[in-house]
C-alpha cells in the first residue's frame, strides 16, 4: 500500500455564514458544499462565491450531471440545481448515520461514518445493491476513473484514501497534515480532490497522486 | 461527524435540546450519547445526563481522546452545579491536559475554569486565587468568559475587593448578554445585587448603620480599629488578631469594643462572657483570668484596663474602636459568622470555635441547612459545612461540544 502526504494545493474560505462544511460535490465548474442550512457554491478558480440554496444539508452531497443530491437528517434529497427545490427524497441507508455521498454510473455511493462502511444504493428507491466494508470511519466518497476514495477523521488523524471497491481492501493511502480533518469528499474530475475541512469552514484542493 | 448527529448538534447549538434529543434518541453510538448527555442536562436531568456522558465517553475509541475528554469536562460540569463535590479532580485535569495536548483550547480553558470553580466552591479561595492566574479568559466563547469574570468576582468579593469585582461583574455581563442567555444575564444580575445589598452592620459609640461590602472595604482600610463579630477577629491597621477559637474572648472584646469609649460593669462581662446571671466571686475570679488573656491576645493593638465598676477597651494607636457584626443577628448567627468567611468547616471545628457542645452545633447545622443558608458536602467525618457561595458559581451549563472530529 502506498503511503504518502497529501499535498494542500490551496484552501479556500472560511465563507461568511457558513462555519462548517458537512459535504462536498462539483458539478464541473463550481465547488458546492453543505453547511447545515444551505448548499453554497464558489469557483475554484477565484474562491469567490457564486450561489447558495436554502435546503437541509447535515452531511455528504453528490452531482449526477444534472441534480444535486444532500444527506439532511436521514433522508437523501434529490435538488434541482436551477431552482433550489427538492424534488424528491428517498431514505439514506444509514438511517441517519450516513456521512459521505458520491455519484457513479448510475448509482449512488453513501458513506456509512461509525458503522464502517459505504453503500451503493439505488437513487430512486434507495434500496442497497451491495457494501463494502472499511476499517477506519468514512466521511466522504468519490468516484474517479474506476477508482474508489474516501475520507477519513478520527480525532486527530485524517486521511483521504484509495479501496478496492470489491473487497474494501486499503490500495493507497493520502495523510492529512496534524489538525487537518477531511469532512467531505469529491474529484474535480482531473488530478485534484476537493476536501471538506469541517468546523475550519475550509474547503482544501489536495493534489491526487498519478 | 454523521448526518443526524449534525442535525442534532445543531439544534442543541440553536437551545433546542428537545429537537436535539428527537433527533439521537434512539442512537448509542458514543457522540449520539454525548449529545443526548448535554440536551438532558440543559432539560434538568441531571442524573441521566450523568449516566449519558459516561457512557459516552468510556464508547470513544483510543483514537477519540478529545472527544472522551470533552465528554469528561461536561461530566465534571453537571457534577459541580449539582454540588456533588465527590467527582475526581484528578480526572478533570487529565481530560484538561489532554485538551491542552490537542490544541482545543476554548475547551481546556472551560476546563481550568471548572477546576477554579471548584476550589472556589469548597472554599479553597487561596488555591482558586492561584489557579485562576493560569486561565486564559481570550479565546473563551461569550458564555464561559462570563462563568469566568463571575469567578473572579467572587474571588474579590471574598478577598473585600470591591472595585476588582465590580469591573469583574460589568464584564461578566456585557458577555451574558452577547452570549444571549437570559439565565446567565440573571445570574449575573443577581450576583451585582450582592454589592448594593448590606453585607454587614456597624456600631460605632453604641450607634448601629448597614454597611455595603464597599464600605467593610474601605473601613478595614481606615485606620479604625475593628472589632469584626463577622469572622470573630480583631483588626488593626496591618495586624488582624483571630479570635475564631477563643469565644469568651471574643464576646469580652465585643463587649468591651461596644462600649467604648465608655467602660463595662464587672456583672454585665460576667453575664455576656459566661452567660451568669449572677456573678459570684468565682466568676469575677475568671473574669480577671479571661481579661488577662484578653490583653495578652490584643497586645499592641488595644489595651485593657480596669475602671472602678470593671473594664474598659482602648484603641493604643488608631483612633477610632468600631464593632462590625451580621446584617442579621438572629438563632445561630454566630455560627453563619464563622461560616460567612467562605471557607469550609467541620462541624468539630465549629464546636470548638463556638465552645459548643458537638451535638448542639449539629443541630443548628442541620436546621440551618434545611432553611437554605449553609450547604454541606462530603460524607461522615469528611462532611463539610459553608455559606452558600458567592456568586462566581453559575448554575447554568456551558457544556463544552463534546463530539470528535470537529
Amino acid at each position: 500500500m502506498k503511503h504518502v502526504q497529501a499535498e494542500i494545493l490551496r484552501e479556500y474560505g472560511p465563507f461568511p455564514g457558513a462555519d462548517n462544511v458537512h459535504g462536498v460535490t462539483f458539478d464541473g465548474q463550481h465547488v458546492w458544499f453543505a453547511s447545515g442550512d444551505k448548499l453554497n457554491a464558489f469557483d475554484p478558480a477565484n474562491g469567490e462565491t457564486v450561489r447558495a440554496i436554502d435546503v437541509a444539508a447535515h452531511a455528504g452531497t453528490a452531482f449526477d450531471g444534472r441534480h444535486l443530491f444532500q444527506i439532511a437528517e436521514d433522508r437523501i434529497q434529490k435538488i434541482d440545481p436551477k431552482t433550489g427545490r427538492v424534488l424528491s427524497t428517498i431514505p439514506a441507508p444509514g438511517e441517519g448515520g450516513d456521512s459521505g455521498l458520491a455519484w457513479a454510473e448510475g448509482t449512488l455511493w453513501v458513506g456509512q461514518h461509525r458503522g464502517r462502511k459505504i453503500h451503493q444504493i439505488d437513487p430512486e428507491t434507495g434500496a442497497i445493491l451491495r457494501t463494502i466494508e472499511s476499517n477506519r470511519v468514512v466521511t466522504g466518497v468519490t468516484w474517479i476513473d474506476g477508482e474508489l476514495w474516501h475520507g477519513t477523521w478520527e480525532g486527530d488523524e485524517s486521511t483521504v484514501r484509495r479501496v478496492d471497491p470489491e473487497t474494501g481492501k486499503v490500495l493507497e493511502t493520502l495523510d492529512m497534515p496534524a489538525g487537518m480533518g477531511v469532512s467531505g469528499l469529491e474529484s474535480d474530475g482531473g488530478d485534484r480532490f476537493f476536501c471538506g475541512g469541517g468546523k475550519s469552514g475550509k474547503v482544501r484542493a489536495v493534489r491526487r497522486p498519478r | 461527524m454523521d448526518s443526524l448527529i449534525t442535525a442534532a448538534a445543531r439544534a442543541l447549538a440553536g437551545g433546542d435540546p428537545l429537537g436535539a434529543l428527537k433527533r439521537v434518541a434512539l442512537r448509542d453510538d458514543p457522540p449520539a450519547l454525548a449529545l443526548r448527555g448535554i440536551a438532558m442536562a440543559q432539560l434538568g436531568d441531571l442524573a441521566r445526563a450523568k449516566t449519558l456522558l459516561k457512557n459516552a465517553a468510556r464508547g470513544f475509541g483510543p483514537r477519540e481522546a478529545r472527544a472522551r475528554a470533552r465528554c469528561v469536562v461536561a461530566e465534571a460540569e453537571i457534577a459541580l452545579v449539582s454540588r456533588d463535590l465527590s467527582f475526581p479532580s484528578k480526572a478533570l485535569d487529565m481530560a484538561r491536559a489532554t485538551l491542552e495536548k490537542h490544541d482545543d483550547w476554548v475547551n481546556a480553558a472551560h476546563a481550568r475554569n471548572l477546576v477554579v470553580r471548584r476550589l472556589l466552591l469548597v472554599g479553597r479561595v487561596d488555591e482558586a486565587e492561584r489557579a485562576l492566574a493560569d486561565v486564559d479568559p481570550a479565546p473563551l466563547p461569550p458564555a464561559s468568559r462570563a462563568a469566568y469574570e463571575l469567578v473572579v468576582a467572587g474571588i474579590a468579593i471574598r478577598r473585600l475587593q470591591t472595585k476588582t469585582a465590580r469591573a469583574a461583574l460589568a464584564r461578566a455581563e456585557r458577555a451574558a448578554r452577547h452570549a444571549n442567555i437570559p439565565a446567565l444575564t440573571a445570574e449575573v444580575e443577581s450576583a451585582s445585587l450582592l454589592l448594593d445589598t448590606p453585607a454587614a452592620r456597624l456600631i460605632e459609640r453604641g450607634e448601629g448603620r448597614p454597611l455595603l461590602l464597599e464600605e467593610v472595604e474601605m473601613l478595614f482600610a481606615s485606620q479604625a480599629l475593628v472589632v469584626d463579630a463577622c469572622r470573630h477577629v480583631v483588626r488593626g491597621t496591618g495586624t488582624v488578631v483571630s479570635l475564631a477559637t477563643r469565644p469568651v474572648l471574643f464576646a469580652l472584646a465585643r463587649a468591651l469594643a461596644e462600649a467604648w469609649p465608655g467602660d463595662v460593669p464587672r456583672g454585665a462581662l460576667i453575664a455576656r462572657a459566661f452567660r451568669a446571671k449572677h456573678a459570684d466571686e468565682s466568676h469575677r475570679a475568671r473574669l480577671r483570668v479571661e481579661i488577662g488573656r484578653l490583653r495578652a491576645e490584643l497586645g499592641k493593638l488595644a489595651e485593657v484596663s480596669a475602671t472602678k465598676r470593671g473594664f474598659a477597651l482602648a484603641p493604643r494607636q488608631a483612633g477610632e474602636l468600631v464593632v462590625l457584626v451580621p446584617p442579621v443577628e438572629g438563632q445561630h448567627a454566630a455560627m453563619l459568622a464563622f461560616l460567612a468567611d467562605g471557607e469550609s468547616w467541620s462541624s468539630s471545628a465549629l464546636a470548638i470555635a463556638l465552645g459548643a457542645s458537638p451535638r448542639t452545633v449539629q443541630r443548628a447545622l442541620e436546621a440551618l441547612g434545611a432553611a437554605g443558608k449553609v450547604q454541606s458536602f462530603g460524607r461522615g467525618r469528611a462532611r463539610r459545612w459553608m455559606t452558600p457561595p458567592v456568586p462566581a458559581f453559575p448554575t447554568v451549563l456551558l457544556l463544552p461540544g463534546p463530539l470528535p472530529g470537529d
